[in-house]
């Protein structure tokens, strides 16, 4: 007996050794000769290499692992991971969250020993969860890439904690030839009434037409983020600019709701789809509508630019296409521009090897300078904001370029601030799909209580 | 005699329309397997007709839809359902024999440690057994059957204790005597006699780990190996594109081979449950 | 039963020294690799989940002890107990709906008909497949219903708590079906004849003689369709994934969730809730516990009876 306990125990220590080894070496990868700058970026090359070296160290032996948020830029980053291998030999692997699911994926791969050494913090609730996991990025050498630190993320101490690689808009997307069809150009629709009275004009007509004003609004999981997430967050950021919010509220007065009403009013209303059957509609689906000229509007952002002209896809002309403002009823707001902002930050392990930590600097970096880098990110997220940025082909950044250069206000990513993102966006949908359903005032309260007192719940939640 | 064969008319009319209408959810993924994407959302219920009908393309589209090839899925989940199955029958039937012969204090202790995991639900353990399997690399297909050979091991220990306890001591003993070593005793003489056990013990482990989700979920190196089940909650929750008529496929073609399976072995498969059932 | 079996196992009869000896040298083949793994896959998570029940962690290199504040954070939150009732309730209704099914239906298949074999196939046959399939099927199917009448699934909970009872009777009731035919099979010819030959009626035989004698297997049954109902984890996440979330009294609630969606929900709201989460499971646990050895006693019990 006693000698089945020793050889038992024995084997146990035997376990726990290896459990503590294994989280200290990392994986063995066949790379170590190749030089890590061996095709460096097109354009700063000389000035990479240099800072390169005056860090000291290669990356011999590192590797990157990029956990992706992006599902629609997954193919997209995968080609240029292997590109980069290719090129320098250090492994890249890239792997995506499935929709909706970025914090739980990143949760359960941070608590696994070969965490990913690059990933994404949208906003700052994001940054207090993680800020022990990222690394200071001021000084490195894709920082000084940057033109501007208006999408950085930064802690109390002013450090920058995470780097936000692009920014992007979202709006009406408007079909032009349609509304030509329909007797209206994009110039009628300067403020919620008048947008209302062309989309009524066209639901009205959609039998003759043959199309009608707006998709469906899809509340399946696929689609509900554009009005629980991008929708929602037109409300809260006329509030926040009310209240001169600055940082992530406790609560919030639901002070705009009125107006989200107007505009949720109008998607449901001026559209083809049975609104009790929003629950099931699908983000493809609403696309889809939108893509073969079924509807004239469709509230969704630049990055569905690619899809909408992709001629594999549904081939819109470039011509046909304009990204309007959100209206919704808010003075003054003829004056607003496009919703944009950024849930797209870099933040690099901290608690990675450094060896691991070198390669990822050392990737990022070629990601914003080399040709191939910088042509994917112009193609897939439109303009960076770093020193080698190629000038995208998207129509729609050159929408928000242009109301800015008209003089009008960002209406910014209020939505950055929500807690417990996820939680806050599922109460809201569950609500918004109840009231579609039945359009009454006892179910708008409960889209008003799943905004108000839902924030207030998981603001404590996320901070207790 | 004439009024009991009326009598059975009418039951076996009743249960041949029960029947059909049990099946119609798996009839129901086939017709909309043939669908395309808008048409499996806006009449669910309606057969494919001229426009909404396109073929194979959903079949094909599957294949590649979600990032992931499905056939890589379906490789790993018949990866780890053999190897795992295979390993807990061999592992665990050798010690039930074990604890049964040798039947010393450590023994009943890990009998009853084995009947006491019968009865402790996944989630009390799951979170915590994925950080020790992470740690232990064992989130790979090639080794999660060490984990499912560890939380598996209680109803099969279980299972073939039950039987072994029954075996005759004359057998072994005589082998003993002609100089068989433990090793050959048990390959030779225990093994073969354990075929029925083995067969439920492995019918139902087999199902338990093919239809798994969870585990996997936690435990597999999500971002390389995906499973049957992960697969299709994949391409359920992912942004943007949700493609039912492709996902339809994908879940005819997950059912398929279990049918198929089915048809083949179906007298062992429910022999085997109700013997397990009974047992546990 | 399982008390006979073990009185064998502690005398004698089972072992001799002529086979123990030799065998007790094999133990690094015989029972180590089995142990090891048991130790991996169950005993150290285990004894790891109740320490981290007790700690605020993220990986459990980083748990700080905090004693019982997880246990009374778990109980007093009202999803929790939401989701205790929920399944309190979903599990009497399907015990009920599914022993009374699958009995009703082995009862019929144990008597003359055609094709019985055949029958019984196809009602066994959905247990095969898994439950996230399963859900995902359902789901679209219950939409394509409700669809007729303007609303859908998540609309309300009871929707959603009815169409996870009929998901999983569809699922079960073959199962439970196959248990009953085997009972069912082992009811004493002889006493049929005699109930028979005393001029019992059809019903008189059912409940005079045929179900005293299936007991054993209605015991197995309920206790199976109980474990299964508390255990349900794929079929919830998969049909509503807990799906409506309502606001009531300042919390809340998703109100289709189970136990075990609950408590992986929990965890990953974020860091600060893997420890609650935990706290969760460990009562979760101690619930499954309480009734499989109630359960168990009470066949025992029986059993002496006999």
């Amino acid at each position: 007996m006693k000698k089945f306990t020793a050889m038992l125990l024995t084997g146990m220590i035997a376990i726990s050794m290896l459990a503590s080894c294994s989280s200290g070496g990392n994986t063995a990868s066949s790379d170590s000769s190749s030089s890590k700058e061996s095709k460096p970026a097109s354009s700063e090359s000389s000035k990479t290499s240099e800072a390169a070296s005056d860090n000291g160290s290669t990356a011999s032996g590192g590797s990157v692992y990029y956990l992706n948020f992006k599902p629609e830029a997954d193919q997209a980053w995968q080609e240029l991971a292997a590109t980069y291998t290719e090129q320098t030999g250090v492994p890249v692997k890239v792997v995506t969250a499935a929709g909706g699911t970025y914090s739980d994926t990143l949760t359960a791969e941070m608590a696994k020993s070969e965490a990913p050494t690059l990933f994404q913090v949208g906003n700052k609730q994001g940054l207090a969860d993680w800020n022990d996991y990222c690394l200071d990025l001021s000084g490195t050498d894709v920082y000084t890439q940057m033109t501007t630190d208006d999408f950085n993320l930064k802690d109390d101490d002013g450090a920058v904690k995470a780097i936000g690689y692009c920014y992007e808009a979202y709006g009406i997307i408007t079909n032009k030839a349609l509304l030509a069809e329909a007797g209206y150009t994009v110039e009628d629709i300067t403020d919620f009434d008048s947008l209302k009275a062309v989309a009524d004009d066209i639901h009205a007509r959609s039998g003759e037409l043959g199309f009608d004003a707006f998709t469906s609004a899809g509340l399946d999981g696929s689609s509900s983020w554009r009005y629980s997430g991008h929708l929602t967050s037109v409300a809260l950021f006329y509030e926040f600019r009310d209240d001169n919010v600055t940082e992530q509220p406790a609560t919030v007065t639901g002070k705009y709701l009125d107006n989200f009403r107007n505009i949720w009013d109008l998607y449901v209303n001026d559209s083809s789809a049975d609104p009790a059957t929003l629950s099931t509609s699908t983000g493809d689906m609403c696309e889809a509508e939108f893509g073969t000229g079924k509807a004239a509007f469709f509230q969704q952002g630049t990055w569905e630019y690619a899809n909408l002209v992709d001629p594999e896809k549904y081939g819109m002309n470039p011509d046909d296409l304009v990204m309007l403002p959100i209206y919704c009823g808010v003075d003054g707001e003829e004056n607003a521009a496009l919703c944009c902002g950024t849930e797209n930050c870099w933040a690099v392990n901290a608690k990675a090897s450094e060896e691991d930590i070198q390669a990822t600097l050392d990737f990022i970096n070629w990601v914003v300078t080399s040709d191939e880098g910088t042509t994917m990110m112009a193609d897939q997220f439109g303009p960076i904001p770093f020193k080698a940025a190629k000038e995208p082909e998207n129509v729609f950044f050159a929408d928000a370029n242009r109301l800015l250069a008209e003089g009008k206000y960002t209406v910014g990513w209020a939505f950055t601030y929500t807690p417990n993102t996820d939680s806050w966006r599922a109460g809201i949908v569950t609500a918004l799909a109840a009231y579609s359903a039945d359009p009454s005032d006892a179910n708008w309260e409960n889209v008003k209580t799943a905004y108000v007192d839902g924030w207030a719940i998981e603001y404590a939640a996320q901070n207790g | 005699m004439e009024k009991k064969s009326v009598g059975s008319i009418i039951l076996t009319v009743v249960f041949a329309l029960l029947s059909l209408i049990w099946l119609i959810p798996i009839f129901e993924v086939l017709i909309n397997s043939f669908k395309s994407n808008a048409f499996v959302n806006l009449e669910p219920f309606a057969f494919p007709n001229a426009e909404s009908f396109v073929g194979m393309d959903n079949y094909v589209k599957g294949m590649t839809f979600g990032n992931y090839p499905f056939m890589q899925s379906v490789g790993y989940s018949v990866l780890i359902t053999v190897v795992s199955v295979a390993l807990i029958l061999l592992c665990t039937s050798m010690t039930a024999w074990y604890i049964i012969r040798v039947n010393s204090f450590f023994c009943k202790i890990f009998y009853y440690l084995c009947l006491f995991s019968m009865i402790v639900p996944f989630q009390m353990v799951m979170f915590t057994l994925t950080f020790t399997a992470d740690r232990l690399k064992l989130n790979t297909p090639y080794t999660i059957p060490i984990v499912y050979l560890g939380f598996g091991a209680g109803l099969a220990i279980f299972m073939f204790t039950g039987f072994v306890k029954g075996l005759p001591l004359e057998i072994e003993e005589a082998a003993a005597i002609d100089g068989c070593g433990p090793v050959r005793t048990f390959f030779g003489i225990i093994l073969p006699m354990l075929k029925p056990t083995l067969i439920s013990v492995g019918i139902l482990q087999t199902m338990w780990v093919w239809n798994d989700y969870l585990l996997p979920y936690l435990v597999l190196d999500r971002t390389k190996y995906m499973t049957i089940p992960i697969h299709v909650q994949y391409l359920k929750g992912s942004y943007g594109t949700v493609d039912l008529g492709a996902t339809m496929a994908v879940i005819m073609l997950s059912i398929i081979p279990i049918i198929i399976a089915y048809a083949f072995c179906q007298k062992h498969i429910i022999k085997g449950v109700a013997a397990g059932a009974v047992k546990g | 039963m399982a008390k006979s079996k073990k009185r064998k196992a502690s005398g004698n009869s089972v072992t001799s020294m002529l086979i123990r000896r030799p065998i007790q040298k094999w133990f690094p083949l015989f029972i180590l690799p089995t142990f090891i793994c048991f130790c991996i896959g169950f005993i150290w998570p285990f004894i790891q989940g109740i320490y981290l029940s007790f700690c605020n962690f993220n990986t459990p290199d980083d748990a700080t002890f905090v004693g019982i504040s997880n246990y009374v954070k778990a109980l007093s939150d009202p999803g929790f107990v939401h989701a205790f009732w929920n399944t309190a309730a979903f599990a009497v209704v399907s015990i009920i709906l599914i022993n009374v099914a699958a009995f009703a239906i082995a009862y019929a298949l144990t008597q003359k008909m055609w094709g019985a074999n055949l029958f019984r196939t196809v009602f066994f046959m959905p247990n095969l497949i898994g439950g996230v399939v399963l859900g995902y099927i359902w789901s679209m199917i219950f939409d394509g219903i409700l669809k007729q009448y303007s609303t859908y699934l998540t609309a309300n909970a009871t929707y959603g708590f009815w169409g996870l009872v009929i998901l999983v009777a569809w699922q079960q009731i073959g199962y439970i079906m196959i248990i009953y035919i085997a009972g069912l099979q082992a009811v004493p010819e002889d006493m049929l004849e005699a109930a028979k030959i005393d001029g019992a009626n059809k019903w008189q035989t059912l409940f005079r003689v045929i179900i005293p004698n299936v007991m054993p297997s209605v015991t197995i049954c309920t206790f199976l369709t109980l474990t299964n109902s508390f255990k349900m984890f794929d079929q919830n996440l998969a049909l509503t994934g807990g799906a409506p979330q309502v606001i009531a009294n300042g919390a809340k609630v998703n109100m289709t969730e189970l136990l075990a969606l609950n408590i992986y929900s929990t965890y990953n709201i974020n860091k600060n809730w893997h420890g609650v989460a935990q706290a969760k499971a460990v009562v979760f646990f101690i619930l499954v516990a309480v009734l499989a050895i109630s359960q168990l006693t009470a066949t025992r019990q029986k059993e002496v009876q006999q």
